[in-house]
């Protein structure tokens, strides 16, 4: 894959990033965390598999990490281990309906933010927060995937 | 797409990843070890940030520069940020000028003790939201257009109490520690009890656990709460908060928890006392 379809990759990614950043500090008052970076990188590991190893997300996780993080390896740790989830089952999600899709992405955001807390900031650990967010974000990835869907269409269409 | 079989990526290559970000990732949480690089991240964010609001900024000024009373809003603006950094400077002085009393009043003499304070005024340059409303870190950004030299550890104010800490310093700006973080440590006093009050992780929360069995503590929610001035770092005597809420920490132990007085994300200006200034 060429560098410039990197680029597209990962300013998705960071764009869903930066959308989290923005939206977080109205919704955590409502116990919801979105997760669109993590959501947004899941999708392209799940629409392109053939075309996403271990290093793009090692690098993409970096650079969330970079900008984004408050360590330094987080995002690398949780890319990396997500990728390599979605290689393994990657044709077993191919025939999946877009309720378990939702149920699996969901769930694997709502690991990623448990897990953020735990390590970064345990004094507001929160079940709440993660099952409305659990909810919310499955809803949530429905929409996001069609949106991506028709993206990647319109970008990667010679891919 | 779809007719293609995804190649198989050696496990090897995953497990090189797994490790090579664990370890990353511990030695940040453990020893800070990528503290320089997150932080000049930051301060190189901000700088996009405010370069790309002063563009905005001078093409609306551009586009407004027709209406007559623009000279007006400008002095006006002016004034306001004056205001608001006399108010500031005021708070301190007049802390400075009551400790100064209570001390010549209490030694009768020797007033060579006594420096003056130098303080510095900072305007806001961006206060970490993201973590500020969820997680345990909370920080602001001030700018330091004028470079002043800013130690770490040296006490900030906004409004009429102090606020935090300085941290580092990235580029033009000093990072502050608030003392809602959860790292952060401040000796605090009431007219019960002392103790060294750890931030809460969230906004304007820090607490305090006492021993239960303490029957010097009458506190009640409401009573004010001041800085000891133990440790040598703050005033002594100001007045930062008071206790919202007193909960059973465990069998031993009660929590005391203290809201503080002033609010981070309704401050324009903040202050930090220069070395030359005094610690009584």
């Amino acid at each position: 894959m060429k560098y410039s379809n990197h680029l597209i990759i990962l300013s998705t990614i960071i764009l869903g990033f930066w959308l989290d950043d923005s939206l977080n500090p109205l919704t955590i008052k409502l116990f919801l965390e979105l997760n669109f970076g993590f959501l947004i990188f899941a999708y392209w590991i799940f629409a392109m598999p053939e075309k996403l190893h271990s290093a793009a997300a090692l690098f993409y996780g970096l650079v969330a990490d970079l900008i984004f993080s408050n360590a330094i390896g987080f995002n690398m740790l949780f890319f990396v281990a997500t990728s390599y989830i979605i290689h393994l089952y990657v044709f077993r999600f191919r025939i999946f309906s877009y309720f378990q899709l939702s149920f699996f992405f969901s769930g694997s955001s709502t690991f990623y933010t448990a897990c953020k807390y735990l390590l970064l900031s345990p004094y507001n650990y929160s079940y709440l927060v993660l099952i409305i967010s659990f909810l919310i974000n499955a809803v949530l990835w429905v929409g996001l995937y069609l949106i991506m869907r028709a993206f990647r269409r319109s970008i990667f269409s010679n891919l | 797409m779809a007719r293609s079989t995804p190649t198989n990526t050696p496990i090897r290559n995953y497990a090189i990843g797994f490790f090579l970000s664990s370890l990353l990732l511990f030695s940040d949480i453990s020893y800070g070890t990528f503290n320089p690089l997150r932080g000049f991240v930051n301060a190189s964010t901000l700088y996009v940030h405010i370069i790309s609001k002063d563009i905005f900024a001078n093409i609306i000024t551009t586009f407004s520069s027709f209406q007559k009373n623009r000279s007006l809003l400008q002095e006006n603006k002016e004034l306001n940020e004056k205001i608001l950094q006399i108010r500031a400077k005021d708070f301190i002085n007049r802390k400075d000028n009551e400790e100064k009393f209570e001390i010549i009043d209490f030694y009768k003499s020797d007033l060579s003790l006594l420096k003056n304070n130098n303080v510095d005024i900072f305007k806001i340059a961006s206060i970490d939201l993201r973590n500020y409303f969820c997680c345990s870190t909370h920080r602001i950004f001030l700018q330091n257009n004028n470079n002043v030299s800013a130690d770490k550890n040296v006490p900030v104010f906004a409004g009429e109490s102090f606020v935090g800490q300085t941290k580092a310093k990235y580029l033009n700006f000093i990072e502050v520690i608030l003392f809602s973080d959860t790292s952060h440590v401040l000796p605090i006093k009431s007219n019960f009890f002392y103790c060294d009050a750890r931030g809460k992780g969230k906004p304007m929360l820090i607490s305090c656990k006492l021993n239960k069995n303490n029957q010097d503590f009458k506190n009640q929610i409401g009573d004010a709460v001041y800085t000891s001035g133990l440790g040598g770092v703050f005033l002594k005597d100001i007045e930062i908060g008071f206790i919202s809420s007193i909960a059973s920490f465990s069998v031993n132990e009660i929590e005391v928890l203290i809201t503080l007085k002033a609010n981070p994300l309704e401050e324009t200006f903040y202050g930090i006392m220069n070395e030359e200034t005094d610690e009584i």
